[in-house]
């Protein structure tokens, strides 16, 4: 142990396994899937070019740190909950070149969030202010998605529904940015909602 | 082995002239004088970085509008910010200067090349703050502990690969052919860092492996930056602490060598066990949990080695402010991996998963233990580097107390907190809300702890600000200053 050299090379050799066996070995074996089907049918489902858009101010933003994406159904209480009906597939994510699985569930698991949550609406509102439709969340406001501006003429299309309670000053309306319309799309297209045959779901485990 | 033995024998320093040996470390100093400072310096730095971000990071989770109207200080960004600027500012500046700093004095010898560690401090800093940035303005990646957008990644890698050279100029220009444990891990920690940031690098961003893969390579990276990385830095200190400044060999050391290769071993695959249960193979993660429960072994040695050897000289713990932080970080050190261990079981990941129980453990690894240790090294470093006294001993008391009490508090609110929520997560379908609300006190703890850690950061600051600054004494400008406390500094 007295020279520098046996340090390196015995670390090396150590590192290096643990590299091969559990990094290079796994992605060989299964981390070259090719989505099945074709068109319409596709697994996994292909987003929008909007959503798409949506996946990079998601990235930006940061929510990976409070969201994962990744539906368990071995065990825990996430099909219970709704949040998916089958655990999380590798395929679910071939499509994906930036991966969100994320470690912490601050807030809900989000994988599926575009079956749970339909209305586009629901998720403009929450995220100019979560306390409108979840009373009592520690979810920060994204209000900096959102512009306020003075109603000219009729008043835009896409301003929203605020209740009283948040709403604005008489004559000006809140209007989502281009940000928030690529993320609210993106939200809308979370979905793992299509068969695996191999992914495990409760109905399919014996033992639960 | 034998000279092993003649490090420990010359403990004991009537065996050797103090007067020479003073003068001979003190030619070793200052060689490297400037350039550890500056590390020191930028470590200090970070760390009221890092404990700002990370009281505004509690804050947020239990007031989430607080500063929510920024759209670059959102949770999202302020989170992995913290983490970064704690890990990649504060523990590797600090660690660096430890080791560089352990390494030269073990060498006995002046090392050159001061300019090259200086260099490459300076771009270190200027690469972590570009990374920090970069996360602010919305470049993050999603990877945990790879958060610097790409960009910052190449400056980081080539500023480490300087300052890992100094380190191993500095080793091989050592006067003794021996070499003692502290060393070993010292190498260890740049040669793994060096190792496992291509790797992260290359398989996610230059080649990206295929979905999840991804996450596997980033758990695996974000387990071995800990263990791999910091961790050997700290015990490097802790090693070099415990006989140096409590005058006490380390008991059974002759086991170094079986903790410091298992804890390689196990520790490079131990962060594969937070992926348990997800979309990824299973088997990869029960390697994880396997290679966990196999840090028991290095564990057990490096307790009965630090706890003996602590013991041994009990009462000098508490007056010594150096040993006493060693003993903080040992102490921590065996609750966090226990922790570490214990929380890989797939029975408890089934409650923990997911929650802050795993940031809380992190927490006290980091901070707890490296941090810890980093800190007591550096007031050993301080008075030797710059030959003046700690001008004011009680607030540096204060300032462990302080520190200590903070970070038992974040600790216990993450971890205990974390299990609570958790096990409501994943075991009930009981409403997010209102779980959340039922760990509100945690969550407001953690905040209490934080504040706690960042007053005791502010006074650390004041002290090594004004030991900066203090104009020498007429005593300590004879240069015997350490020779006065003889049972405080033994020769090598």
């Amino acid at each position: 142990m007295n020279r520098g050299p046996f340090i390196f090379i015995g670390v090396l050799i150590i590192v290096s396994l643990s590299w091969a066996v559990t990094l290079v070995k796994p992605i060989q074996e299964a981390g070259n899937l090719s989505p099945i089907g074709k068109g319409e049918d596709r697994i996994p489902t292909r987003l929008t070019g909007l959503a798409e858009q949506g996946r990079e101010v998601y990235q930006e933003l940061g929510c990976v740190n409070c969201h994962t994406q990744q539906t368990l159904a071995l065990v825990g209480t996430d099909v219970e909950r709704g949040w998916g009906s089958r655990q999380s597939m590798p395929i679910d994510y071939i499509d994906q070149k930036v991966v969100f699985t994320g470690t912490n569930r601050v807030g809900p698991d989000l994988a599926n969030v575009g079956n749970r949550r339909t209305e586009a609406d629901w998720h403009y509102r929450h995220f100019y202010n979560p306390e409108i439709t979840s009373p009592g969340s520690n979810m920060p406001s994204f209000a900096f998605l959102f512009e306020k501006r003075e109603i000219v003429g009729e008043g835009s299309n896409r301003a929203l529904a605020l209740p009283e309670a948040y709403a604005v000053e008489e004559g000006y309306e809140v209007v989502p940015t281009r940000k928030a319309e690529a993320l609210v799309a993106y939200m809308l297209g979370l979905s793992q909602a299509y068969e695996i045959e191999e992914a495990p779901a409760p109905e399919k485990l014996a033992f639960k | 082995m034998n000279l092993i033995c003649n490090l420990f024998s010359s403990i004991f320093p009537s065996l050797e002239g103090d007067g020479s040996n003073r003068d001979r470390e003190q030619k070793i100093d200052a060689s490297m004088r400037f350039a550890v400072l500056g590390l020191i310096k930028g470590s200090v730095f970070w760390l009221l970085v890092a404990s700002l971000l990370g009281l505004i990071v509690s804050i947020k989770l239990h007031k989430p509008d607080y500063l929510s109207d920024i759209s670059w200080m959102t949770y999202g960004k302020v989170y992995p910010a913290f983490w970064n600027a704690l890990v990649y500012g504060w523990l590797f500046n600090a660690g660096l200067a430890c080791v560089a700093w352990i390494v030269a004095r073990l060498g006995g010898r002046p090392v050159g090349n001061g300019p090259v560690l200086a260099i490459s401090t300076v771009a270190w800093n200027i690469a972590a703050i570009i990374g920090v940035f970069g996360i602010f303005k919305g470049d993050q990646t999603p990877y945990r502990m790879l958060e610097f957008p790409t960009y910052a990644a190449p400056f980081l890698f080539a500023s480490f690969i300087g300052l890992g050279i100094w380190i191993l100029l500095a080793f091989k220009s050592r006067a003794y052919r021996s070499s003692f444990a502290s060393q070993w891990y010292a190498l260890a920690g740049v040669f793994c860092f060096v190792w496992i940031y291509t790797i992260a690098q290359v398989m996610i961003f230059c080649m990206p492996a295929q979905g999840v893969f991804q996450s596997v390579v980033a758990a695996w990276f974000g387990g071995n930056l800990i263990g791999l990385v910091v961790a050997p830095f700290a015990l490097a200190a802790i090693y070099y602490i415990i006989p140096k400044a409590l005058g006490q060999h380390i008991v059974g050391y002759r086991q170094s060598g079986i903790a410091f290769w298992s804890w390689i071993l196990f520790s490079s695959a131990a962060g594969l066990a937070s992926l348990v249960n997800g979309p990824f193979p299973a088997w990869v993660a029960s390697v994880g949990v396997t290679a966990s429960f196999g840090l028991f072994l290095p564990l057990t040695v490096f307790s009965m080695q630090f706890l003996s050897s602590l013991f041994a000289s009990f009462s000098k713990i508490w007056d010594t402010l150096s040993i006493r932080y060693v003993f903080y970080a040992v102490v921590a050190f065996i609750v966090a991996t226990s922790l570490t261990i214990f929380g890989s079981l797939r029975g408890v990941q089934e409650a923990t998963q997911f929650s802050q129980f795993a940031d809380g453990v992190r927490y006290l690894f980091l901070v707890g233990f490296a941090g810890m240790a980093f800190t007591g090294t550096i007031y050993y470093i301080l008075p030797r580097l710059l030959n003046k006294e700690i001008p004011n001993t009680p607030l540096a008391d204060l300032q462990f107390w302080v520190q200590g009490l903070g970070i038992f508090t974040v600790t216990v609110a993450l971890v205990y907190g974390g299990y609570a929520h958790g096990a409501l997560l994943n075991g009930s379908t009981a409403d997010t809300i209102d779980i959340l609300k039922h760990t509100d006190t945690y969550l407001f703890l953690s905040t209490i702890g934080a504040s706690i850690f960042a007053v005791g950061n502010f006074a650390y600051a004041v002290s090594f600000i004004w030991i900066l600054l203090s104009p020498r004494t007429e005593k300590e400008k004879s240069a015997d200053l350490i020779e006065a406390a003889p049972e405080l500094e033994f020769p090598n």
